[in-house]
């Protein structure tokens, strides 16, 4: 919640960024050189450009195992990131007080909503409103025995299907 | 406002011609001429029109120069009429003969049209197989689409369009939905042959071409049942 609360703050700040600078372009930058730069701030700002989940990002965790949030230490497999459908390292930041695990403990996850879009081969891309991953063992059994929201379908591909099976929805 | 520009040349003209001693009849002929309603101008008045209507940045000796020049036009600009006709006669019966010989030719097509054409025949292609509705942003709409991984059944998306990208075959359309809580975009093209079905359910009424504001109200105005 602090975390899109922050997110709307942020992209407020841009907007007003980006208001500012488009009413007096010349104006404030002086040397035309700087156009470039004002052309990557506008792209920049006008749609909040969604990336990977590296390392501290933070992200949800939707199933039953214990755990609230965690924080992404290593995303395997991706050197910019871990997109959806990928695993990651995380360590748990917060769990809830009688759980299957316990705060800072490193644990693997998969990552079943990503904010960045993903596409699909057939031409379509599918993005959340959030961050969330499924905590799982090693050998990519989830812990939890539930999973709440919605999971998209490139978990299938990537053999996660035990969360599918878990899930409330797939989308 | 012609009339408030004449009076005005007409002042200039009129200090003009005192200082430089030149015949009155050059100068009082030229605003009669742009009085005239008439459509097309005289090529000898259409100049001296430009110059009554911008009179301010004119120096005297170049409307003196121009007044010259006009007086000159008139005659050029006669012998020039002339000219067009006789012109305009030849050709014509030079297509006569040249139409009888060869069929009518077909259009070039151009190289920047090829992508065009190209995008149309593939629409086209898309239609017959199954016809799209005319789709626009605030539609609530229900997509059957057929997933190769989901081999089971045809999976169902119903949301609210917040945006159309139009780009010929891979036209896409953005619909949004909370789905078990969580907000989900899902982009899809559609003319693509995985798309079963394209029903539009309702429509709500929205004055913008892209609902990206829908992320930050509330999640009810993008829930639908």
């Amino acid at each position: 919640m602090a975390a899109c609360f922050a997110s709307k703050w942020s992209m407020a700040v841009s907007r007003s960024l980006l208001g500012n600078l488009s009413s007096n372009n010349l104006g404030s930058l002086g040397k035309p050189q700087d156009l470039t730069s004002l052309g990557y701030n506008g792209l920049f700002f006008q749609q909040q450009l969604r990336t990977f989940i590296q390392m501290r990002t933070k992200l949800k965790v939707v199933d039953n195992s214990g755990a609230k949030w965690v924080r992404c230490i290593q995303a395997l497999k991706g050197r910019k990131g871990a997109r959806l459908g990928d695993t990651i390292i995380a360590s748990v930041q917060e769990a809830q007080p009688r759980g299957k695990v316990k705060k800072g403990e490193v644990v693997y996850g998969v990552v079943v909503r990503a904010a960045m879009p993903r596409g699909r081969c057939d031409g379509s891309e599918v993005k959340f409103d959030d961050n969330a991953v499924v905590l799982v063992n090693k050998q990519g059994e989830p812990i939890g025995t539930r999973v709440f929201g919605p999971v998209p379908h490139e978990l299938r591909k990537k053999k996660h299907l035990k969360i599918l099976t878990l899930a409330e929805h797939i989308a | 406002m012609a009339a408030n520009a004449l009076s005005y040349s007409l002042a200039h003209i009129s200090t003009c011609s005192c200082s430089k001693k030149l015949s009155p009849s050059i100068f009082s002929s030229p605003p009669l001429i742009s009085l005239t309603p008439r459509r097309a101008p005289l090529p000898s008045s259409s100049l001296d029109a430009l110059v009554v209507r911008f009179p301010s940045p004119l120096s005297r000796r170049f409307r003196h120069f121009t007044a010259s020049a006009a007086s000159d036009n008139s005659v050029e600009g006669e012998a020039e009429v002339e000219d067009a006709e006789e012109e305009s006669e030849i050709p014509a019966e030079g297509a006569d003969v040249v139409a009888e010989e060869k069929p009518p030719r077909k259009p070039r097509i151009k190289l920047g049209d090829i992508m065009g054409i190209l995008n149309k025949r593939a629409i086209e292609a898309s239609e017959k197989q199954r016809p799209v509705p005319d789709l626009r942003t605030g539609d609530i709409v229900e997509i059957k689409l057929e997933v190769p991984e989901n081999k089971r059944r045809l999976s169902v998306y119903k949301g609210i369009i917040i945006s159309k990208q139009n780009a010929g075959i891979h036209t896409t359309i953005r619909i949004r939905r909370i789905i078990a809580g969580i907000g989900v975009e899902i982009v899809f093209p559609i003319y693509s042959p995985n798309i079963k079905e394209i029903r539009v359910v309702k429509h709500r009424k929205v004055r913008r071409a892209r609902l990206y504001y829908l992320r930050d109200k509330l999640p009810r105005f993008s829930t639908f049942k």
